[in-house]
């Protein structure tokens, strides 16, 4: 972006010929709702070869890194100490999406996947893996909840075809 | 005065919304972003500013923040759609310090800005009018319409833009 296109936008929207669609405020408003006090903030680290869920070898990736249209995103967040990686297939309507939690949380963990206008808990198995099928295309959070710690959240992602 | 975000109650953040949401679109579109990616590239910044909350601590500069902040974003989203898998890694949280784009724009200051178009010399004022309002004119159809060799729209455009960033900042 340089000057001149920031000035043309400022222009187009003051002229009411490019008005903020209504929805996009809602959108914003909506975001106060999703606050988590106290939670600890997993980012998005560099996937690597270990990262496919339950250590399966990385299915469908090409030679130069990127995956095949309908082959699974891999993501691995990390914080301290916790480390949640998400495998995401995005189908035509919705997203299918499995996961696991290192260490495995324990006893008591709920596993919760978010979008702005839907939450789903898992309670994740002995070794810390968790599933859930038709999520909405867009944005994405998964938090940990533990018995006696913070929970931890994910960045958020916006995930579309 | 310290500040502490946290603390934000409801009505702080949708003031929040009604201050800057008007130019973090205009920073999104001036992209080039179609209106879906816009509307990505500024709930981003907003969910950014969710998970950021607790290490703002400067309540002038949120604004500021929040508009950095979907720069990036839409950056990201433009070259994810030019094919940039890379882009998939996080952005830096951006700091606000000298970033150009960061004053406020308001729909006072959108008046203020058509006032200053009005002020501009023929034909900046009607180039610039049509260019806005009929974006999809081409240089040849603003060439018949203006009178203008075609060769020197594209310089006339710089030029006038030029003059008008020049007399927005003699209002400051």
């Amino acid at each position: 972006m340089n000057d001149d296109e920031y000035l043309l936008a400022a222009l187009r929207i003051a002229a009411g010929a490019d008005p903020v669609p209504a929805r996009v405020a809602s959108e914003a408003h909506a975001v106060y709702g999703l606050r988590l006090p106290g939670a600890v903030t997993a980012s998005l680290v560099a996937p690597s070869p270990d990262t496919a869920i339950g250590a399966r070898p990385l299915p469908g990736v090409r030679s130069n890194g990127s995956t095949a249209g309908t082959e699974p995103r891999l993501l691995r967040f990390a914080a301290e100490g916790l480390t949640i990686d998400v495998e995401i297939t995005v189908c035509d309507s919705h997203l299918d999406l499995a996961g696991q939690v290192h260490p495995a949380p324990g006893k008591g963990a709920r596993v919760e996947i978010r979008t702005p206008h839907v939450a789903k808990i898992r309670f994740p198995s002995e070794s810390g893996e968790f599933a859930t099928t038709g999520l909405p295309h867009g944005w994405l959070s998964i938090v940990c909840h533990r018995v006696g710690d913070p929970p931890v959240a994910t960045r958020w992602q916006c995930i579309r075809r | 005065m310290p500040y502490d975000l946290d603390l934000l109650d409801e009505t702080a953040w949708r003031d929040l919304v009604a201050r800057h949401g008007y130019r973090m679109w205009a920073v999104a579109r001036a992209f080039g972003l179609d209106a879906a990616d816009a509307a990505d590239a500024v709930q981003a910044a907003w969910l950014r500013l969710l998970e950021s909350m607790h290490t703002i601590r400067d309540p002038e500069r949120v604004g500021a923040w929040l508009v950095t902040t979907t720069r990036h974003e839409a950056a990201r989203i433009g070259r994810r759609r030019t094919g940039d898998r890379l882009t998939d890694l996080p952005a830096e949280i951006p700091a606000p310090d000298g970033d150009p784009t960061a004053a406020m724009l308001t729909e006072e200051d959108g008046r203020r800005l058509w006032a200053a178009v009005d002020r501009l010399p023929h034909p900046c004022r009607m180039l610039l009018r049509l260019i806005v309002t009929v974006p999809e004119a081409s240089y040849a159809q603003l060439s018949r319409r203006l009178d203008m060799p075609i060769g020197s729209i594209g310089p006339t455009r710089g030029r006038c833009l030029k003059r008008l960033r020049s007399l927005m900042e003699d209002e400051r």
